[in-house]
């Protein structure tokens, strides 16, 4: 009965093992706290929600720097993008004056951050890596510019709020109450495109386009020597890394019910960028670990902030924690903590790697 | 062949070339690298192509291949114009080249390096991943079996599972060769193929050279080890200063006063 | 017209701190081959040393708390000169961050330089996370008195204070001391030579990890200056640097990245176009004036484009 677990605990390096158990230790941690009342219930939902978008997120950077090498800069913009998709179709207060059910408005984020990833891949997925870091982070703030100021088509600063819960419409589920219940239905919805992404892009990964993509990251040239069109599955990269960013913008828009330009804050970019680096380019669990270790360091500081005195300066220690961080795993362990250890063959095609 | 030993510049005009070039030209900063080049290389040969340093030799592998773009000229594979195009449309009109230096892919094992070389894969395609798996699955076993294959024809299947980082430099350029042979060339570009390999490997690469070309693959060799060169390959094109300076048999190359003359008076053998 | 005039003369100011920032990210750039996303944090840093030494030596200079005169003697030297002593802290102190950031954290990473990149956006949240930490998420400014416009332009139909001559006068100086020092020393030689080819300057017997360490006080310096006119023609704020970063990178790329005299050229028409961008609405071109940067960003992109080596820099 318990063979398959102590066969899969028995299977894990020293790392994962490490990781296995405080991942452990943290959500049995997690649990106590809920069920002590320590942490308010509701807030217990809603930071899991939020882990599970920041795995998002950290699952779609991956695609881009772990599986393609590309530096992306421009993670809030594909984040808000998605979330501004959403938001313009469905809010009650949206500028363009009709509403949908939110699944459409799921279609519209993630189509209209496809469209905007093929847009700005065109001019720089050409480009050298650190020409490319800058041009994407010089192409994100345009799109918060705009954004911004282009008020009659996004409220600008003030954003748009009336956002619909993303099961407001359904038979039964729309109907449960606000507050703990509508979190967990959250819980279950981001942990629904967790599961599905995380499936979608291991079968993706491991397969003859995840080996040509790793194979552009390691050596351009060599790729095209073998007859390999780089800019193609570069862009391939982009635009699916771009909208698992862009799902996790829907899915954060439909858990705070508004969207503010704010949140398209390029500090966040470097959110996301430490949980791939931290849990190991390339490795889809190192991305899946290194989401929750930042929502730990995030929501961490904010709690802190609101225990300790309230002149605490929590936003300038998060900061110094996740700078401090970046040096830390560059100068420690920069393969990260769960490095990719897979060949890129497809799975059941070779005894031995078919799971 | 004509009968003549050794042309003055280049023999053209051969009756099957699987790589005709003709005029091309490329400059740095003022500097012509590539002067005029006119070359043929007959299907089923294996041609030298020898110089001295700063020839420009390595300058016409990237201009042929697509790395760099030709100022001027035409660049033909198998009759396709393939002048200016990107290396990846060169390599899919079947021309693929090596490098000088082994090309060591971070991360990856020697067979899944191997895999990275048969064309049009299927499970390339992001859609076919998901939609067309029976395919992809198929393939992927066939291109493995093959890779194996491959990889025990030139004796190095025993680091099938080594990380391509951990092989010496002799080991990286038989994976290299090995590699391009599962794109399915029609010419192979070998950049110095010899280049920091013992004599032993050395000889055995000569082998599976020859091997290869028998089963049909052409190839064009830049290689500065003269003994091994003329060898190995029949006509020797020699480049001098950015253009063809002669072209022929080995042994009338190698007692060519132009050719001597452009190697400084050195012997060729140095 | 006379409003063109002044946004051209507002581009001029905006210049100064452009110009100072992007030689320093340049040359970084040129000797330690890596795009350095700190610089606009080191900027920052040195406007933040300015401002506390500011407020230290004019309380000095005043002779304590009679600092409210403001007429008189104390207050000339409360003022201006006080202001020199600052500047020239805070360039000092963004100087020594700098070589203490390649000597605690570059150095020691074995990595590429996408490596040392990604590094350097931890070394910049630890550097804004410690200005947060001591100065507050707020704006400030230097307790300078803001003077009206100068009578002498008047005539020219623009304003310009006192502070804009400073910071164009001052930049222009640093700049040209800067280009003495490349072309006329035996240093500038050597980072000349360190520049062109790391190995073989260090085989000539150039010791390379000193022309390193110059680089990094050099280019810092400047932003520090860079940051200390910023924080003076506008106010100072934590982010004010990293604001700043990308339309620094414009100009760095537009100038052709590693070359010092590109970065000039690039700071200065970037610096120029920036402010010029609301003049457009007045001939016609319907343009947000928050879209200065925007612009400045598309320019950037265009050039990685079109010419990815600058204008300064060889054609591909």
């Amino acid at each position: 009965m318990t063979n398959p677990i102590r066969a899969w605990y028995a299977g894990l390096t020293d790392a994962e093992s490490n990781v296995a158990w405080s991942v452990g230790v943290l959500f049995v941690l997690f649990v106590l706290g809920v069920a002590s009342g320590v942490i308010n219930l509701s807030y217990g939902l809603y930071l899991l929600a939020l882990a599970g978008m920041y795995v998002l997120l950290s699952l779609g950077l991956n695609v881009h720097w772990g599986y393609a090498g590309l530096i992306d800069f421009s993670v809030a913009a594909f984040w808000g993008l998605g979330a501004y998709g959403t938001a313009l179709v469905s809010a009650r207060d949206s500028p363009l004056g009709f509403t949908v059910d939110p699944i459409v408005g799921l279609v519209v984020g993630l189509a209209l951050a496809a469209a905007v990833a093929v847009i700005i891949g065109i001019p720089t997925l050409r480009l050298r890596s650190d020409y490319l870091a800058i041009a994407t982070l010089g192409l994100a703030e345009v799109i918060r510019s705009v954004i911004n100021n282009q008020s009659t088509w996004t409220n600008g600063p003030s954003g748009i709020l009336g956002l619909p819960l993303f099961f407001g419409t359904w038979p039964i589920l729309g109907d449960v109450p606000r507050g703990a219940p509508t979190y967990a239905l959250d819980v279950c919805l981001v942990a629904v495109f967790v599961g599905v992404t995380y499936w979608a892009l291991r079968r993706l990964h491991l397969s003859p386009w995840g080996r040509t993509v790793r194979t552009i990251r390691a050596d351009e040239d060599l790729a095209e020597a073998l007859g390999k069109n780089a800019f193609r599955f570069k862009m391939e990269a982009f635009v699916v890394g771009c909208v698992v960013m862009a799902l996790a913008g829907v899915f954060y828009a439909h858990l705070q019910l508004a969207i503010t330009p704010g949140a398209l804050d390029p500090t966040q970019t470097f959110y996301v960028w430490i949980a791939v680096i931290l849990g190991g380019s390339g490795s889809n669990r190192g991305a899946f670990f290194g989401g929750l270790v930042l929502v730990l360091i995030v929501q961490g500081t904010r709690f802190l902030g609101g225990v300790l005195p309230s002149n605490f300066p929590s936003a300038a220690v998060r900061l110094l924690v996740i700078g401090v961080l970046i040096i830390a795993v560059m100068y420690a362990r920069q393969e990260g903590v769960l490095p990719a250890q897979h060949e890129l063959i497809t799975p059941g095609t070779t005894e031995g790697n078919d799971e | 062949m004509s009968d003549d030993a050794i042309a003055d510049g280049p023999v053209t005009g051969k009756p099957d070339p699987v790589l005709e070039v003709r005029g091309l030209e490329k400059a740095f900063g003022g500097l012509q690298v590539t002067d005029d080049v006119d070359l043929d290389v007959e299907r089923g040969t294996i041609t030298g192509l020898i110089g001295p340093n700063g020839a420009g030799k390595s300058t016409l592998f990237n201009l042929v291949s697509g790395f760099y773009e030709p100022d001027g000229g035409t660049v033909r594979v198998n009759g396709t114009a393939v002048t200016g195009a990107e290396p990846h449309a060169v390599a899919n009109a079947g021309l693929v080249r090596t490098f000088q230096t082994p090309r060591k892919l971070e991360g990856m094992t020697v067979r899944e390096a191997m895999l990275v070389g048969p064309q049009h894969q299927t499970g390339e395609s992001v859609l076919s991943v998901f939609t067309n798996r029976g395919q992809v699955v198929a393939e992927e076993r066939a291109n493995l079996e093959r890779a194996m294959e491959t990889l025990e024809r030139f004796e190095i299947a025993r680091f099938a599972d080594t990380p391509a980082t951990e092989l010496s430099g002799g080991q990286m350029k038989l994976v290299e060769l090995a590699r391009a042979t599962m794109t399915d060339p029609d010419i192979l570009l070998l950049d110095e193929p010899i280049a920091g390999v013992n004599p032993t490997l050395a000889n055995k690469l000569k082998g599976f050279i020859r091997d290869l070309n028998d089963d049909g693959i052409t190839f064009l060799v830049i290689e500065h080890d003269m003994d091994f060169i003329m060898d190995l390959a029949d006509p020797i094109v020699v480049l001098d200063q950015g253009s063809v300076l002669v072209e022929g048999d080995p042994g009338s190359v190698r007692t060519d006063d132009r050719v001597i003359d452009a190697y400084l008076g050195g012997p060729l053998d140095e | 017209m006379s409003a063109t005039l002044q946004y051209l003369v507002n581009g001029l100011v905006y210049s100064g701190v452009i110009v100072l920032a992007s030689i320093g990210l340049s040359l970084v750039y040129s000797i330690r081959g890596f795009a350095n996303f700190a610089h606009g944090d080191t900027m920052t840093v040195g406007a933040y040393a300015a401002l506390l030494a500011f407020s230290g030596t004019s309380a000095l200079l005043v002779g304590g708390g009679n600092a409210t005169a403001g007429g008189g003697l104390a207050g000339l030297l409360g003022g201006p000169a006080a202001f020199v002593v600052a500047l020239a802290v805070g360039m000092v102190v963004a100087a020594i961050v700098a070589i203490a950031s390649e000597r605690l954290v570059y150095s020691k990473l074995d990595t590429s330089a996408v490596g040392l990149l990604i590094a350097s956006i931890g070394v910049a949240f630890v550097m804004r996370a410690i200005v947060q930490i001591l100065f507050g998420n707020i704006q400030q400014a230097y307790a300078l008195p803001r003077s009206g416009p100068l009578p002498g332009f008047g005539a020219l139909g623009v304003a310009v204070t006192a502070r804009d001559v400073v910071v164009v006068v001052a930049t222009i100086a640093l700049v040209a001391a800067l280009h003495v020092l490349l072309q006329y020393t035996s240093l500038g030689r050597q980072m000349r030579a360190t520049s062109d080819n790391r190995d073989l300057a260090r085989a000539s017997g150039i010791r390379t990890n000193r022309i390193v360490d110059a680089t990094w006080a050099i280019g810092a310096g400047l932003a520090g200056a860079g940051g200390v006119f910023l924080g003076l023609s506008l106010r100072l704020q934590p982010l004010m640097g990293f604001n700043l970063l990308l339309v620094v990178f414009a100009a760095v790329i537009l100038g052709g990245i590693g070359s010092v005299y590109g970065a000039m050229i690039g700071g200065l028409v970037i610096g120029v176009i920036h402010e010029l961008v609301p003049a457009l609405s007045t001939y016609g071109v319907p343009i947000n004036a928050q879209y200065a940067n925007t612009v400045a960003f598309l320019i950037m992109v265009a050039i990685l484009l079109l010419r990815p080596r600058g204008i300064m820099g060889e054609a591909v």
